[in-house]
C-alpha cells in the first residue's frame, strides 16, 4: 500500500525572479519504507520536504498522503491532518522554549484530543523512555543540551503515532552517537511499527543505510 | 463541540505558560489597563458626584413643573376676526389687562393630588414688592405659599438659619426673609420693616425667620409668606392663586404631563427641563470630557497590550511556526494571544473597578466647606453602579481590540518562512 504517492509535482518561487525548483516530481512510498532524500544544497529537497509536510500549499500537481489529495484543502483541514498523521523533526529540535519537555512531548496530542491528559502523559513519558531522555521530563526545555532537544522533538513527533514521520536534518548538528541512535530508532519504527519515515540528508553514510534513497540534483529526481 | 472545547482550553493553557514566563510585562501591561479604569471610575463618579449635587441645589427649589397664567399678546386680532383670508397689521399691539390667577386653581389642586404620579402639588401667589430701606427701596418678591405643602416639595424648613418655620404659618403678616435680602435691609428675626406693592399700598411685616437656600438668586431677593399674608397684601380674594407647583413621583415625566395639563386646564406651564435647560446642558458637556479623557487612557493603555503582544510574536515566530507545523490552526494560534489580551484586560478592569471604588470611597470622606453650598459637608461623589459597568465594558473593548489585531498577525503567519529561514 502507498502512503505517499506524489504526481507531476511542480514548484515556483516568484521572488525575487521567477524559478522552478521542482520539476515534474513523481514517487510512490510504501508503508514502513524509510526513505531518505539526498542532493546538493538547493537542488530543491528541502522545498520538496515543505510541500510534503503540507505546510507548503502552493504548487502544481498532486500529493496523496493515506489516499487523500493535499492540493486545494483549507489550512484549518490541513492543521488537524498534519496533527494526526504526520510527525515533524526540524533540524534545530524547535521545541517551545517555556514549555517542559514533557508538555512539548504532549502537546500534539492534547491537541488531537483523543485520549484523556492522563493516558497522553503516560504515553509521553513511555516515549521519553525510549529516547533515554526521561529524567529530563520536568525541565524546561530551554535548559536541554541540544542532542536531549532533538530527541525530545522526536518523541513529539511520534506521540500522535503518525503514518509519516519526516525530518529536515534531523541529525544536522546531533554528534556521532546520538545520531547512530535516532538512526536506530527511525529504522525500528519503519520495520516494526509500519511507520513510514522520510528524512532529507546531507549525511552520506545516513542516507546510504536507509530502505530506500531519493537523489535530487536540480529540481528533479534523479535516481531512486 | 467537546473538541472546540478542549481547543480553547489547551490555547488557554499555552496562553498561562507564555504570560508565567512573561510576567513582568504582563503585570505591566495589566497595571495600565487598571490605572485607565480607574481614572475612569474615579473621575465619572466625582464629576456625575459633583453634578447631582448642584442638580438637586438647584432642583430642591424648583418643582418638577409649574402651571401659570402669563400676560399674553391676542395670536388673533379682533380685525382678524371680522375680516378673514385678509392680512390684517396692526402696529403696536398691547395686552388686554387680565387677572394673572390661575381659573379654579383650588379645584386643580384637589384634581392633581388624586393624581397617582403626583407626590405633591402646591398653589402659591407670587408678587413683586419693593422693601423699603429709608429713603431707598430694594427690588424683591414674596411668595404666597402653604407652608406645609410647600416643605413637602421643598424641604424648605430645612433651609431656615434663624428663627421659626412654624411661626410663618400662625403669625398673620410674618414673613421668612432670604439671608442676604436681610444682610442688606439690615434686618434679623423680630424686626419689622416696611414694604409696597405694586399698586402702591404699603404694609408693614414681621421678620420671623431668615432662610439660606444656597442660590444666590434667591437668597438676595425673595421672601416666603403664607398665601393668607399675601392675598391680604395684595387685597385679592381667598381663591386667588398665581401658581401651581407640582413634584412628580417620576421627575422625567414632568414634559409630558405639563403637556397634557396645560391642554386640559387652558393654564400656561413649565417644566424642570425647560427652566435649567443651560445646566443640563453642561451636564452633558462634563460628562462628554470625562468620557474623552477616560477614553483617551484607556486607549493609551490599549497600546500598551497592542504593543506586548505584538513583541511578543515577533519573539515567538518560530513557536508559532512548530505550533503550525505539528497540527495547531490557525484560529488555535489566535486564541492563544487573544487569550492573553482578554485575561490582561479583565484584570485590569476587576482591578481598576477596586481601586476606582477605594479612591472614590476615601474622596467622598474628603471634609469641604462652603459658603455658597451650605448642605454640603463632603465632597459629592456618585456611585452608581452603571459606571462600573461602563468601565469594566469598555476595558474589555478596548483590551479585546488590541490583542485582537497581533493575534490576527500571528495567526496568519505562514510558518514554512520561518522554518526555511
Amino acid at each position: 500500500m502507498n502512503v505517499l504517492e506524489v504526481a507531476n509535482l511542480n514548484k515556483y518561487f516568484i521572488e525575487p525572479v521567477r524559478n522552478q525548483v521542482l520539476k515534474d516530481v513523481g514517487f510512490q512510498v510504501k508503508a514502513g519504507e524509510f526513505v531518505a532524500i539526498t542532493g546538493k544544497s538547493g537542488s530543491g529537497k528541502s522545498t520538496l520536504l515543505y510541500l510534503l509536510s503540507t505546510m507548503d500549499t502552493d504548487f502544481e500537481g498532486s500529493i496523496m498522503i493515506n489516499g487523500e489529495q493535499m492540493k486545494g484543502k483549507t489550512n484549518r483541514w490541513l492543521a488537524a491532518f498534519r496533527n494526526q498523521h504526520i510527525g515533524f523533526v526540524f533540524q534545530f529540535h524547535y521545541l517551545l522554549p517555556e514549555f517542559t519537555s514533557l508538555e512539548n512531548v504532549m502537546l500534539p496530542a492534547r491537541k488531537l484530543g483523543l485520549y484523556p491528559k492522563e493516558q497522553i502523559e503516560q504515553r509521553a513519558l513511555d516515549l521519553l523512555k525510549l529516547l533515554d531522555v526521561d529524567s529530563q521530563a520536568a525541565k524546561r526545555a530551554a535548559l536541554l543540551s541540544g542532542g536531549q532537544q532533538q530527541r525530545v522533538a522526536i518523541a513529539r513527533a511520534l506521540i500522535n503515532d503518525p503514518s509519516i514521520v519526516m525530518g529536515d536534518e534531523p541529525t544536522g548538528n546531533l554528534d556521532s552517537a546520538n545520531s547512530a541512535t535516532v538512526f536506530g530508532l527511525f529504522k525500528e519504527l519503519a520495520k516494526e511499527r509500519q511507520q513510514t519515515v522520510l528524512v532529507v540528508t546531507h549525511d552520506e553514510d545516513f542516507a546510504r543505510r536507509a530502505d530506500r534513497r531519493i537523489y535530487m540534483a536540480d529540481g528533479q529526481i534523479v535516481e531512486g | 463541540m467537546k473538541q472546540r472545547l478542549t481547543n480553547i482550553a489547551l490555547s488557554a493553557s499555552i496562553a498561562a505558560t507564555y504570560m508565567k514566563a512573561k510576567l513582568r510585562q504582563t503585570l505591566v501591561a495589566t497595571a495600565g489597563v487598571a490605572f485607565g479604569i480607574t481614572v475612569f471610575i474615579f473621575m465619572v463618579s466625582f464629576i456625575q458626584g459633583t453634578n447631582e449635587y448642584t442638580q438637586d441645589v438647584v432642583f430642591q427649589q424648583s418643582p418638577h413643573l409649574r402651571m401659570y397664567n402669563e400676560v399674553q399678546i391676542a395670536d388673533q386680532s379682533l380685525l382678524d376676526r371680522r375680516f378673514p383670508g385678509v392680512i390684517n397689521q396692526v402696529h403696536h399691539q398691547k395686552p388686554k389687562d387680565i387677572l394673572l390667577n390661575l381659573k379654579d386653581a383650588n379645584q386643580v389642586l384637589g384634581e392633581l393630588r388624586a393624581d397617582p404620579r403626583v407626590q405633591a402639588a402646591s398653589g402659591a401667589i407670587t408678587t413683586q414688592v419693593f422693601f423699603r430701606l429709608g429713603s431707598s427701596s430694594l427690588n424683591g418678591k414674596i411668595n404666597g405659599v402653604d407652608l406645609k405643602r410647600e416643605d413637602q416639595l421643598f424641604n424648605l424648613s430645612s433651609k431656615v438659619i434663624e428663627g421659626s418655620y412654624e411661626e410663618v404659618n400662625v403669625k398673620t403678616n410674618s414673613i421668612l426673609m432670604g439671608v442676604g435680602l436681610a444682610k442688606r435691609l439690615n434686618v434679623t428675626t423680630g424686626d419689622q420693616t416696611l414694604i409696597t406693592t405694586e399698586k402702591g399700598g404699603n404694609f408693614p411685616v414681621i421678620v420671623a425667620g431668615i432662610f439660606k437656600t444656597g442660590l444666590t438668586d434667591i437668597d438676595k431677593q425673595q421672601c416666603y409668606a403664607s398665601i393668607k399674608t399675601v392675598q391680604k397684601l395684595l387685597g385679592v380674594p381667598a381663591s386667588y392663586l398665581t401658581e401651581i407647583k407640582v413634584k412628580l413621583f417620576d421627575k422625567e415625566l414632568a414634559p409630558e404631563m405639563s403637556g397634557q395639563w396645560q391642554a386640559r386646564y387652558h393654564y400656561q406651564g413649565s417644566d424642570w427641563k425647560k427652566d435649567n435647560a443651560s445646566l443640563l446642558e453642561g451636564d452633558v458637556l462634563r460628562r462628554m470630557i470625562v468620557y474623552g479623557v477616560a477614553g483617551t487612557i484607556l486607549l493609551v493603555a490599549g497600546f500598551g497590550i497592542f504593543n506586548i503582544l505584538t513583541m511578543m510574536i515577533y519573539e515567538k515566530m518560530k513557536e508559532i511556526a512548530i505550533l503550525k507545523a505539528t497540527g495547531f490552526s490557525d484560529s488555535d494560534v489566535r486564541g492563544i494571544f487573544l487569550t492573553q489580551a482578554l485575561v490582561i484586560g479583565a484584570a485590569g478592569a476587576v482591578m481598576g473597578l477596586v481601586f476606582g471604588f477605594l479612591i472614590s470611597y476615601a474622596v467622598s470622606k474628603v471634609p469641604f466647606n462652603s459658603d455658597v453650598m451650605i448642605t454640603l459637608d463632603h465632597l459629592p461623589v456618585s456611585f452608581k453602579p452603571v459606571y462600573y459597568i461602563t468601565g469594566f465594558t469598555f476595558g474589555i473593548l478596548t483590551t479585546a481590540l488590541s490583542g485582537y489585531l497581533p493575534s490576527r498577525k500571528a495567526a496568519k503567519m505562514d510558518p514554512i518562512s520561518i522554518l526555511r529561514g
